[in-house]
């Protein structure tokens, strides 16, 4: 593999990690918002943590399930959406980096979570 | 030929639309009300009971211990016993109960699309603006807006109350009784579970009638939406393929209208609707669960119905995963498909 190609494949992968840290930097923030503000409306952790959880869960499988939905069907979807002349401006490649976002934020929100129940229950 | 490399690359898209699908499930059943230990031990069940249902259940353990556990046990396809739906018995052995009936149900509605809906829009591509075209297309139109929900009831109704033509339910005459195996050369083999297969290999043809009599409304109705976008994308497709130089070139060089439709404009024609085959099969599944529902058919559908009633979570679980395992491994199919048709897709 050669120089040029090397560089073009570290800053993909560059590119990549950066759109989904972000996202997951977001959905811990928002993981830890949520779990608080649940305990505190509900006045038990473990149930909060336990919705919060499966928040971030609902996230991050609509955002998995979005993202391979994109990479398997999207061509299929962009075919038919022509033929039909339904004329959107829906691409498969903006919908793979908008699920890889959600499935980043699902998966920081579920991290953190995690990280709050075992620090607040052990 | 289809290379290794493409089909590899699509199977391996397989691992995150079930990983998407699995978590989506564990997420929603835990967010949604209902507890399945008091539904397993009833309401008149006291606390410490429930608890002790619980903690069997591992339902005690912190969520994310749960989930991990789930992709675990979903990732070798065991999901544990049935709460409510089959007592003690193992989700596998429902699935493999019920899979048989769906599949047979969606692929009978599968082939009326593709076996009225191709010629169809080959009809109404060929006739274009004339009175068959434009019947075509309203009736297409109609059997993309008609919802299953409502098409089954009234079909019950016309079919079934008023001109007393078809059973409004199940799947075979009552009066008639199949054996749990069927003999080949003197080996005892077990049956399939579609019913009109297994008739077919029991020689018995009252019981392979009675079976195509129960199933050609719930296949109608599924059918329906199925004949509907085939036929339009068909139309679609052939309009903008017979505009096209070669099939010009190939008319000008003296060849007939029928022979240069059917030999370079058909499969050209073809690739659109073929994925579009693909994509709404999982429509059909989709369909399934409410055409068993309205026809009381004991499929997958049905029972998924009643899993969510009854918090019954193994089952729910092990039933939107294997309705998301055929629906990819329909879409694999496709893609190959697709790629034997026109070979450019691979790059």
């Amino acid at each position: 593999m050669s120089d040029a190609a090397v560089a073009g494949l570290r800053a993909g992968i560059r590119a990549r990690v950066r759109l989904v840290g972000s996202a997951a930097a977001v959905g811990a923030a928002l993981g830890v918002v949520a779990a608080g503000a649940l305990a505190a409306s509900s006045g038990d952790v473990e149930a909060g943590t336990r919705t919060a959880f499966a928040l971030g869960a609902l996230v991050l499988g609509f955002g998995v399930l979005g993202w391979s939905g994109s990479a398997m069907v999207g061509d299929s979807v962009e075919t038919a959406q022509r033929y039909m002349a339904t004329r959107t401006d829906w691409t498969e490649r903006d919908s793979r980096r908008a699920m890889a976002r959600l499935s980043g934020a699902g998966a920081g929100a579920m991290l953190a979570v995690v990280a709050v129940r075992t620090v607040l229950l052990g | 030929m289809v290379s290794t490399r493409f089909l590899l690359k699509r199977a391996l898209l397989l691992v995150p639309v079930l990983f998407g699908v699995a978590t989506l499930v564990f997420a929603i059943l835990h967010l949604a009300p209902g507890d399945p230990a008091r539904v397993i031990v009833g309401q008149r069940a006291s606390q410490a009971q429930v608890e002790e249902v619980r903690r069997q259940l591992g339902l005690d353990q912190p969520l994310w211990r749960q989930y991990l556990q789930f992709l675990w046990d979903a990732a070798r396809f065991d999901f544990g016993q049935s709460y409510s739906i089959k007592k003690g018995g193992t989700v596998r052995s429902v699935l493999i109960d019920r899979l048989p009936v769906t599949i047979e149900l969606a692929l009978y509605g599968q082939v009326a699309g593709i076996f009225i809906g191709i010629p169809l829009g080959i009809v109404s591509a060929v006739r274009q603006d004339s009175l068959t075209d434009h019947l075509t297309r309203i009736g297409a139109l109609t059997g993309i807006s008609v919802p299953i929900f409502w098409s089954g009831p009234l079909l019950i109704l016309l079919f079934a109350t008023y001109l007393d033509v078809f059973p409004t339910s199940g799947r075979i005459d009552s009066t008639l009784f199949l054996p749990d195996h069927w003999t080949l050369f003197g080996t005892e083999l077990p049956l399939t579970g579609m019913v009109t297969v297994d008739t077919l290999l029991l020689g018995n043809v009252e019981a392979f009638l009675s079976a195509v009599h129960h199933l050609f409304l719930p296949a109608l109705v599924i059918g329906i939406y199925s004949t509907a976008l085939i036929s339009r994308m068909m139309r679609s497709s052939m309009l903008e393929v017979v505009r096209q130089d070669y099939i010009r070139t190939a008319r000008a060089k003296g060849q007939g209208a029928k022979i240069t439709l059917m030999k370079h404009g058909f499969r050209n024609a073809l690739i659109p609707v073929v994925t579009v085959i693909g994509i709404q099969f999982g429509t059909l599944l989709g369909g399934a669960v409410l055409t068993e529902t309205v026809f009381g058919i004991n499929g997958m559908g049905l029972t998924i119905v009643t899993a969510i009633g009854d918090s019954d979570y193994p089952v729910v679980q092990g039933t939107v995963l294997t309705f998301a395992l055929l629906f990819t491994l329909v879409n694999l199919l496709v893609d190959v498909t697709y790629s034997y048709l026109d070979p450019r897709i691979q790059q």
